[in-house]
């Protein structure tokens, strides 16, 4: 039986709980609970390789739990289910909860299952790599931290925005401007990440009254390196969610851009990088959905970008793709 | 600026009279058809009008003993009056202003209108007068349409926050049914699931009873058949498989519950008809706003019902309901942390009366005037349009019912509607147990 891996459900409707145990339970040792403080306990006691929250619960929000579970559990992948999509909570998820997809009430049960038995593999072999290999992240945060511009050392940043005020407060944080570039357009963004190195991505969703999320998700499906934090006026959910699944958005900013976030964003962005590349492992939590026939994104991405993206994957480290 | 609106249209182009024209060649001038209906006519010197000599003072001249022998063959400078001239540029309110200050009264002259100084004409008060009437009411015209446009647009804002609160209303009631929507969809897929397993173990028994039957047994066959037929069953034996299944049945039939109790409720709000209906059950009418604000409600509030024995209303429940969704929307949002809202209801002397009094953060004197006010919100930007409590004052109104309020800082608030049976023959005011006269809200109790 324990060659099973575990999941953890949280959800404050009992009948929902019930029908997940049903349909995971040939495949799972599926737990459940209705409350949150006692799905993090139950992380504390054992190994739980994926863990599904709703949101909006009695006690605990599904961001509270996802948030929590990541300091007590870091290697348990982390996803929301829920039938209500707020702002609020799509973002949470992302900033404070990391999460590795975002589930729409009702689902379909091969999509959730398939989804939940790729987040168990990815849990399962990063389980066993930090076995072999302790934790150096909890090594470094106890360490003071360094200055951000410190912690930017030798990292490139990309910049996609109209507006000038992202790039200045970036470059009045790093100072060191050479290693930041500003694009205004997509064209020649794409033209410089397919030249350079780049680790962060800063960008708008909107550029020349364009959402250019479709270039945004391909990217990181060409190259999951690269983090991306995304800047963001627009209240459009469903595309926000996408967002998460088709292109792990590493941070959501709204805008207009609050400096305190932007800094502590970057700085979590620059440390899971360098994290990322003396783990590689870490890569596969960033694995994204594949999308959907129906919504190719080739229509939505010009030719000369889609150039751009195949130079980008060219350029990759690894240049197989992480998980299939 | 055109020059229907400046005083250059009110311009008469009469003939000047120069200084050294003598007071008996004004006099006849005054006589002939030309000058007839003017009071005055101006004196000008090289272009320039230098004053002005009104009929009325020459008159007076010419009634005194002697007056044409002792004057009429001065010159009539020595009778002018100083002009009041105007620019013919001056837009005409500015000019009549100017002129109403400066003529004599009674008004006994014209004015003379220059331009650049130069003499150009000759006005008539009276005619600027019939000017500003004409355009005065050109402006109330103008007034009554900003004023209709004006009104139609805060009808339009009041039909938004309705759509608004509509839009909030169905993301609530969205997620409410996705909930539901979400296990029941589950539960027929792992039955659908489990039914295919079931057809399957069932043609293999079939065939396993055939093999029985047959008249000459085959042995390895059987033997076979049986370990495939115990094997298939196996998961039908586990972990109580079967009462699973039941349970989910169970759940399944409550979730569709659930979501046509929502539809219907939902159905109750979207008319956007104001139709009356005859025996409406206020009672009704507050379960179901309070199943459609459920997802507002949940986590926060504890709702107690004291609900009394109502006869039917006639009334809109569409719209009743919409005001209760609005006070109870507005309690919850008081309430910051956990909390109570107590719903009374209770029938006397031809009204029904409705209490919702919440354990909120209360309302402040100075504040609790503005409340039924338009646009007053104390929430920010976004989340109050300030407009939920001025809507349901008119929705009561229009009723003839009454809406009123008791409020404590830090204890809580509580509404009174109290609503007519018939609303036709409203004469009395509702009876003395609807008074909400103190500021003390205390917890109420059923009668
Ligand atoms: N139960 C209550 N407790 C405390 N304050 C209240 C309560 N009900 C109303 N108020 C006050 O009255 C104001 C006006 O209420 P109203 O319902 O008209 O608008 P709103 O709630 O601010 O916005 P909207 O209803 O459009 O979302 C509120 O902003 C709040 O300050
Ligand atoms: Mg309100």
């Amino acid at each position: 039986m324990s060659d099973k891996p575990t999941i953890l459900f949280v959800d404050d409707e009992e009948r929902i709980l019930r029908s997940l145990k049903m349909l995971f339970m040939g495949t799972f040792k599926v737990k459940t609970t209705t409350d949150g403080r006692e799905a993090i306990e139950m992380l504390k006691q054992e190994t739980v390789h994926v863990l599904v929250s709703d949101q909006r619960m009695p006690n605990m929000t599904g961001v509270e739990v996802l948030r929590e579970a990541r300091n007590v559990s870091p290697n348990t992948m982390r996803l929301l289910l829920t039938g209500y999509s707020d702002l609020a909570a799509i973002v949470g998820s992302v900033n404070e909860g990391e999460i590795f997809r975002y589930i729409n009430k009702p689902w379909k049960s091969e999509e959730i299952k398939a989804i939940v038995e790729q987040a168990a593999q990815i849990a399962i072999q990063l389980g066993s790599a930090s076995k072999s290999a302790p934790s150096k992240q909890v090594a470094a945060k106890i360490q003071a931290e360094p200055s951000i511009s410190d912690e930017a050392e030798g990292l490139k940043i990309l910049v996609l925005d109209e507006e000038p005020s992202t790039y200045e407060i970036i470059e009045e944080l790093i100072k060191e401007s050479k290693n930041i570039h500003w694009s205004k357009n997509v064209e020649d963004a794409f033209a410089h990440l397919s030249q350079e190195t780049v680790a962060i991505v800063v960008s708008e969703v909107r550029i020349q009254d364009e959402d250019i999320s479709a270039p945004l998700k391909t990217l990181k499906r060409y190259n999951p390196n690269i983090l991306t934090l995304v800047l963001t006026s627009f209240q459009d959910t469903k595309s926000l969610i996408e967002l998460i699944n088709y292109g792990q958005v590493y941070r959501f900013l709204p805008k207009p851009i609050h400096k305190g976030l932007l800094e502590k964003s970057l700085r979590a962005a620059m440390q899971h990088y360098r994290a990322m590349q003396a783990r590689p492992e870490l890569l596969m939590r960033h694995v994204v959905e594949k999308p959907k026939e129906a919504e190719s994104t080739a229509h939505r991405i010009s030719d000369k970008v889609l150039g751009y993206l195949k130079k980008i994957r060219a350029r990759r480290p690894d240049s197989s793709e992480a998980v299939h | 600026m055109k020059t229907a609106d400046t005083i250059a249209s009110l311009t008469l182009k009469i003939p000047s009279i120069k200084p050294t024209n003598t007071v008996n060649d004004v006099a006849q001038l005054f006589l002939t058809d030309d000058f007839k209906h003017l009071l005055s006519l101006p004196i000008v010197d090289k272009g320039t009008p230098v004053g002005l000599i009104s009929r009325y003072d020459l008159n007076k001249v010419y009634l005194k003993m002697y007056g044409r022998e002792l004057y009429g063959r001065q010159p009539i400078t020595q009778l002018m009056t100083k002009a009041v001239s105007v620019e013919r540029e001056q837009p005409i309110e500015a000019a009549s202003q100017f002129i109403t200050r400066n003529i004599r009264f009674p008004i006994m002259e014209d004015f003379v209108i220059t331009e650049n100084g130069q003499y150009v004409g000759v006005g008539i008060v009276l005619d600027l007068l019939k000017a500003m009437e004409r355009r005065v009411l050109l402006r109330t015209k103008e007034l009554s349409k900003a004023y209709q446009s004006l009104k139609e647009s805060q009808a339009q804002l009041v039909q938004s926050e309705k759509m608004a609160s509509l839009g909030q209303m169905v993301a609530g009631v969205a997620h409410e049914i996705n909930t539901p929507l979400g296990y029941v969809r589950n539960n027929v897929e792992v039955t659908q699931n489990l039914f295919g397993q079931t057809k399957a173990l069932l043609e293999n028994y079939e065939q396993l009873v055939a093999l029985l039957m047959a008249e000459t047994m085959d042995e390895d066959a059987l033997g076979e058949q049986l370990g495939l037929v115990s094997e298939m069953s196996e998961p039908f034996r586990e972990e109580g498989l079967l009462d699973s299944m039941q349970d989910l049945f169970k759940d399944s039939l409550y979730g569709v519950d659930q979501i046509s109790e929502l539809v219907m409720n939902l159905k109750d709000f979207s008319r956007l008809d104001q139709a009356r209906t005859d025996n409406v059950d206020i009672n009704k009418c507050l379960d179901s706003a309070l199943n459609i604000g459920k997802n507002v409600l949940k986590y926060k509030v504890t709702v107690k019902k004291l609900y009394g024995e109502l006869p039917p209303l006639k009334c809109s429940p569409s719209q009743l309901n919409q005001v209760f969704l609005n006070l109870l929307t507005n309690a919850a949002q008081a309430i910051e942390d956990k909390g109570t809202i107590w719903i009374k209801t209770w029938a006397d002397g031809g009204w029904v009366h409705v209490t919702i009094q919440d354990s909120g953060k209360g309302i402040a004197p100075e504040v609790i005037k503005k409340i039924f006010d338009p646009f007053f919100t104390t929430k920010p930007v976004g989340e109050g349009t300030g407009l939920g409590l001025s809507i349901s004052y008119k929705i009561v109104e229009q009723h003839s019912g009454q809406i009123k309020v008791a409020s404590e800082i830090g204890k809580g608030t509580k509404f009174l509607i109290s609503l007519p049976l018939n609303p036709e023959s409203v004469q009395k005011n509702p009876a003395s147990t609807a008074r909400l006269d103190s500021n003390e809200v205390t917890e109420p109790e059923a009668d």
